[in-house]
């Protein structure tokens, strides 16, 4: 797991930066019109087309894989929960992205428990 | 020479350290340390690139680096110099390469075979380049088993492809592919960037 900690509040930042950003996106798309299913397809494809380019954004300064996956993550998660939301009630833009900052970060605490989970399952080497 | 990706190489060149040469080098710099601790004997390195990985080298080894782009090979001297007579640049497609079979005691690569055109023909290379029970260590990004970072990697790699790397490359069976042995894999992060370590077949 990283400890350094340009790299747990770079990481951090990123994703929840990300997330906020997928957050409005989707919330200024879907309104309490939309069904519940497209709406979430939509929210996520726009966080997904979000986060690709904000990934590209952040690998300079954070490392490759390790920003880009999370920041993807996040905001595919952030896109397609706000976008449910939105579908299901009205949803303020500092809601939208209050949320979407805090999906991120829930998309990067999954992928710290996956690597986690993964290094615990073989750290060593595996044939 | 694969032309198509010289022009590629040569084009990243101008803006390749500024993309990977902070954050991704700071990120790996101890785990790259290690990885590299092991080089012993003649060593092949390949892909060299713009000499990131040069400040890692353990000091006087005796390494061959070689890169596809002659761009990149012109940011790498300057690195390559610091480090020291005993590391050779040369411009070579690893498709081309004509170095005797059974030439270098191990091969490195690092973040390389995501942009190998054929990558088993690039690795059956190596192979034959390598002395009987010489060891190739790869350092790379590959393809993932696991949902969903496996859809993610399949979404950016047309993109991706054409700027430089594919994201969803299956480089562990392309190693056992291409014919090498006891082919172990040791994980960086999640199921995404690996070090693999295999060995050439002793009849090779």
């Amino acid at each position: 797991m990283e400890k350094r900690l340009y790299f747990v509040l770079g990481d951090a930042a990123a994703v929840a930066g990300t997330g906020a950003l997928a957050g409005l996106a989707a919330t200024v798309l879907v309104g309490e019109s939309w069904l519940m299913l497209p709406a979430m397809g939509i929210g996520m494809a726009v966080g997904m087309a979000l986060a690709l380019p904000a990934s590209f954004l952040f690998m300079p300064l954070f490392g490759a894989m390790e920003v880009m996956l999370p920041v993807m993550l996040g905001g595919m998660l952030s896109g397609m929960w706000i976008a449910m939301a939105a579908a299901m009630r009205p949803l303020g833009l500092a809601e939208a992205a209050l949320c979407g900052a805090g999906i991120g970060l829930a998309g990067l605490v999954a992928c710290t428990a996956a690597d986690a989970w993964l290094k615990r399952k073989g750290n060593a080497w595996t044939s | 020479m694969d032309l198509v990706t010289k022009r590629k190489w040569d084009s990243a060149a101008a803006t390749f350290d500024l993309m990977g040469g902070y954050g991704p080098e700071k990120r790996w710099g101890p785990r790259k340390r290690e990885f590299f601790s092991h080089m012993r004997g003649r060593v092949l390195f390949l892909a060299v690139g713009t000499g990131l990985d040069i400040p890692f080298f353990p000091p006087e080894r005796d390494i061959v680096g070689i890169d596809i782009s002659a761009g990149m090979l012109e940011k790498a001297r300057p690195r390559a110099a610091a480090y020291g007579d005993t590391l050779e640049l040369r411009e070579l497609d690893v498709h081309d390469l004509d170095y005797p079979d059974h030439s270098f005691d191990q091969v490195y690569t690092s973040c390389t075979f995501c942009s190998v055109p054929d990558p088993v023909r690039g690795l059956e290379r190596l192979r034959r380049a390598l002395k009987p029970g010489g060891e190739l260590r790869m350092f790379e990004h590959t393809r993932s088993r696991y949902f969903p970072f496996n859809l993610m990697l399949n979404l950016m790699t047309p993109l991706s492809r054409r700027v430089g790397p594919e994201m969803n490359r299956d480089t562990v069976a392309n190693v056992s592919r291409a014919g090498f042995e006891r082919v172990e894999v040791r994980s960086v992060y999640l199921d995404v960037v690996k070090q693999i370590r295999a060995v050439a077949p002793a009849a090779a």
